[in-house]
């Protein structure tokens, strides 16, 4: 067993790692995920006591404290208790000896006394990573990328530890070697403890069984890996997720404003994180456990910014919303797809308080707490289908964009001046007083729309309602419109319920699917999910008549629904 | 094949160095007859004997003819005839060479050493104590000319403590032999020997060190400590023995200088080695006794050079890959 608590590491009084604390067993791997500089590798060089750092802590290995215990203590327990792969293949082993040496030596060094036994046993083991004798005998110099790093293995396997760490083990690899690494450490790792320090998110989760996601030198959130990958809880694991190019990702590629510091107080990354309170500043959020999983949040991880609780309504018996169930987290996208009068802008309308709805709920966070059935236009706006038509057609721009403040009396004529220019910027859109003063009829479509997004967002709301914004535009600015939302949801963490019918654009920018039909929820699910393996009738119907398939996806789709094989990832 | 091309490049550089030497001399201003006997006697001379003189020198024949001759020569191991010594340039360099030899060759080996181990354990230790004080007076002592250390070591220990002889290779008609004879040349040898590994010893101590630093921060290194090989280990095995190229090279190329800074030391020391020789030859102009010397110096630094592109292969593997 590993057990590493309140591991505190660092440099010059930089702490590189922060309290860090966690336990595995036989059989565990973890998969350590951040950015760089987070302190992954650290956390490795700190299990092996070779961070030249100050520590404080302990990393306890066979019941001894391995950051106290004596250098000389320490060197016999490195190759022998705990080994590490290191992340550059290309330097990682002595340019000077064999690899078969280089292995002997590693034997030697932890006590096989005779030349022959250790020289036959590094061939046995460089032959159970796949390495022919040939290979034994060359210099590292002489082999691949591939073959380098299953002599890494092989050295590190030499003499049966029971942790291996390996730090970036398929990082600079092609796809087929990374392939048939992860496989060779997939059997290996099977009966040890191991760490996997990655940033590569498909390798940690084929991999790993266990994960935790350091930021800034903390854990900021730990758990099973697929449930992790699947529902990230915490808002950096997201971002990361988000950030990341996995062959299954549909969604465009979002990164995390920012950048990261060490020296922040309260929690680290609550200077890049879209969802902080006031709390946030000034303490660190410890890591609690919060049903099977680990999160370091002082709101609780992710935020649910709308939550619709069996909601219904309906119009002279005619049930139009029944029963809808639906939660739109912060910074997220969801799209409501379905056909036209299957009730979606009846349910946009209902959450903005247009229509009164018959039963049911609709909770609103407000910074933080919850508000019962709040009508606050301040945390929830919309932009509607038609620009043309939902602006006022007899006011100007900046009319128009102030309207929200003079209704809300937020602030002076200056400030207000000042926040529609803001606004305008936010939306791309120019904010002199030549533009300030055109009417929408002077405006081409996609002007207008920004305006009434730039109207949408001037009261800062964390919940935007896009009801079809781009259906009446051309394809190019309708991509600019979709880019512009992105932008706002990528530095304000704007949570968006996008309301169309087009799937193609759905997949494309949402995080999550809602398909409705006849007024209910008949399918929801991560995007990618969703559309590759649609469990509903009505989705896979709505799937194959949307254009622009190939005909054999369309085929394949109808007949094996379920077929995507083992290789497909668990999360999105 | 690799091997080959290697002996080739340095066939070359030796057929250039023949050459060289053999057009040099033909290059100087006035006759060779000039150069060998002086203005005045060959103003003294009679026609008949310059001819004479030109028939017996195969002054008259034509270039090629000449070259031929002398690489003939030269095989036979015949560099000419010293008129000062009045004996052939062989017999004289043979008298002074093993001198040389002892002093620097061992101080080329010493000082390679010496500069080899500092290096690899200042480098470990970069930025504490030990590497400080060694970095510093290195620096210092390579900072004088070697001439200069010479004349300290002299006075201080020679003059001053008289703890080892002012000049000479050994105890002149002392009649040693065996053991004392062996401890009388070292006696002679400390001196000379420590001014040339002091002056000597920054370059590789320098080299090596700094290479030291950069080893050290390599992947491998870690990948060593991490399978739990021991300090020493690390500092010689992995660290100590992929920093030694740039220093091994660095004696190959030090090794004229070592040559010229040896022809000073001896002087300094009236050691009787091939500097002493050199210098007494340039007084007395000795031309076919200089260019004997200057060729012997040509081809030893030309094969000091064979020798460590020789070790280059055994020291890292990746050199015979790279060519």
């Amino acid at each position: 067993m590993l057990q590493v608590k309140d591991l505190k590491v660092s440099y010059d009084g930089l702490p590189v790692i922060n309290r860090v604390s966690f336990e595995l067993r036989k059989g565990d791997v973890l998969g350590v995920i951040g950015e760089s500089g987070a302190g992954k590798t650290t956390l490795g060089l700190s299990i092996l006591g070779l961070v030249e750092g100050r520590c404080s802590g302990a990393v306890i290995l066979n019941e001894r404290n391995i950051l106290t215990c004596p250098e000389e203590e320490r060197r016999r327990m490195r190759g022998k208790e705990a080994a590490m792969v290191f992340q550059n293949v290309e330097d990682a082993l002595n340019p000077l000896y064999t690899v078969a040496s280089q292995i002997v030596e590693s034997l030697e060094i932890h006590g096989v006394r005779e030349r022959a036994a250790a020289r036959s046993r590094a061939l046995e083991l460089l032959a159970t990573v796949g390495l022919e004798q040939r290979q034994a005998r060359s210099y590292p110099h002489h082999l691949s990328g591939g073959e380098k790093q299953r002599a890494l293995i092989a050295l590190a396997l030499a003499n049966d530890p029971d942790i291996l760490i390996f730090d970036e083990p398929t990082a600079a690899l092609d796809a087929l070697t990374k392939a048939h690494i992860i496989s060779l450490l997939k059997k290996i790792t099977l009966d040890k403890i191991s760490l996997v320090i990655t940033h590569d998110i498909a390798t940690a989760a084929r991999l790993t069984n266990k994960m935790a996601v350091l930021y800034g030198g903390r854990i900021v959130e730990a758990g099973v890996t697929g449930e992790v990958l699947a529902n990230p809880r915490h808002p950096y694991t997201r971002a990361l997720l988000r950030s990341y190019p996995g062959m299954d990702t549909t969604k465009d590629l979002q990164g995390i404003p920012g950048r990261l510091s060490h020296e922040s107080a309260g929690c680290a990354f609550h200077p890049r994180c879209t969802q902080k309170a006031a709390l946030c500043g000034s303490e660190v959020p410890p890591l609690v456990n919060a049903g099977g999983r680990q999160v370091a949040c002082h709101r609780g991880g992710i935020v649910p910014l709308l939550e619709i609780k069996k909601l219904s309504k309906s119009f002279g018996g005619h049930n139009v919303l029944q029963d809808i169930g639906l939660t739109l987290w912060e910074g997220e996208t969801l799209a409501l797809v379905g056909e036209s009068g299957s009730g979606k802008t009846t349910l946009a309308k209902t959450v903005m308080g247009l229509i009164k709805a018959d039963g049911g709920q609709i909770l609103l966070d407000c910074g933080g707490e919850k508000a019962k059935n709040v009508r606050s236009h301040e945390r929830v706006q919309m932009v509607f289908q038609n620009p043309g038509e939902s602006i006022n057609h007899r006011m100007n721009v900046l009319q128009a964009v102030k309207e929200p403040l003079d209704i809300n009396r937020r602030g002076t004529e200056e400030e207000k001046l000042a926040q529609v220019k803001a606004v305008l910027n936010d939306a791309e859109l120019p904010s002199d007083d030549l533009f300030l003063r055109k009417y929408p009829h002077q405006l081409s479509g996609g002007e207008v729309q920004r305006v009434a997004i730039a109207r949408a967002l001037v009261l800062n709301p964390k919940v935007l309602i896009a009801d079809e914004p781009t259906s009446a535009l051309d394809p190019s600015v309708q991509a600019k419109i979709l880019k512009l939302l992105l932008n706002l949801q990528e530095k304000k963490g704007l949570a968006i319920l996008l309301i169309t019918h087009d799937l193609a654009l759905a997949r494309k920018v949402s995080d999550r699917l809602a398909v409705m039909q006849q007024g209910r929820i008949v399918e929801e699910g991560p995007c990618a999910q969703v559309l590759r393996n649609p469990r509903s009738e009505y989705t896979r119907s709505l799937l194959a008549a949307t254009p622009g398939q190939a005909e054999a996806a369309a085929e394949q789709l109808k007949k094996s629904p379920y077929g995507a094989g083992w290789e497909a990832l668990p999360w999105v | 094949m690799k091997k080959t091309g290697l002996v080739a490049n340095y066939m070359i550089a030796l057929l250039v160095i023949l050459a060289v030497n053999f057009i040099l001399p033909r290059l100087m201003p006035g006759n060779p007859l000039q150069a060998i006997y002086g203005d005045e006697a060959l103003l003294a001379m009679t026609p008949q004997l310059q001819e004479e003189l030109v028939r017996r020198f195969a002054l008259d024949r034509p270039l090629a003819e000449q070259l031929v001759s002398y690489l003939g020569t030269l095989c036979r191991g015949d560099l000419g005839y010293s008129y000062f010594y009045n004996a052939p340039v062989a017999g004289v360099i043979l008298d002074f060479l093993p001198w040389t030899l002892l002093l620097t060759g061992l101080a080329l080996l010493l000082s390679t050493l010496f500069g080899l181990f500092l290096g690899i354990e200042s480098g470990y230790r970069r930025g504490r104590m030990l590497d400080k004080v060694l970095l510093g007076g290195n620096m210092l002592l390579g900072g004088l000319p070697d001439f200069f250390v010479g004349i300290l070591l002299l006075l201080f220990f020679g003059v001053f403590l008289s703890l080892a002889p002012l000049a000479g290779a050994m105890e002149p008609y002392a009649g040693h032999s065996g053991l004392a004879l062996a401890l009388d040349v070292l006696r002679h040898l400390a001196l000379p020997l420590a001014a040339l590994v002091i002056a000597r010893m920054t370059g590789a101590y320098l080299l090596t060190r700094n290479t030291m630093v950069a080893t050290l921060g390599s992947a491998y290194i870690l990948t060593a400590r991490a399978k739990g090989c021991t300090d020493s280990s690390i500092r010689y095995r992995h660290a100590g023995r992929n920093s030694l190229l740039p220093a091994v090279t660095a004696t190959g190329v030090q090794f004229a200088n070592l040559v010229t800074g040896a022809l000073f030391i001896e002087i300094v020391f009236s050691y009787p080695g091939m500097g002493s020789l050199l210098y007494k030859s340039l007084l007395t102009r000795d031309y076919p006794l200089l260019e004997g010397i200057l060729l012997l110096v040509a081809l030893s630094v030309l094969l000091v050079n064979f020798l460590v592109d020789l070790l280059y292969a055994k020291l890292d593997p990746r050199v015979n890959y790279a060519r």
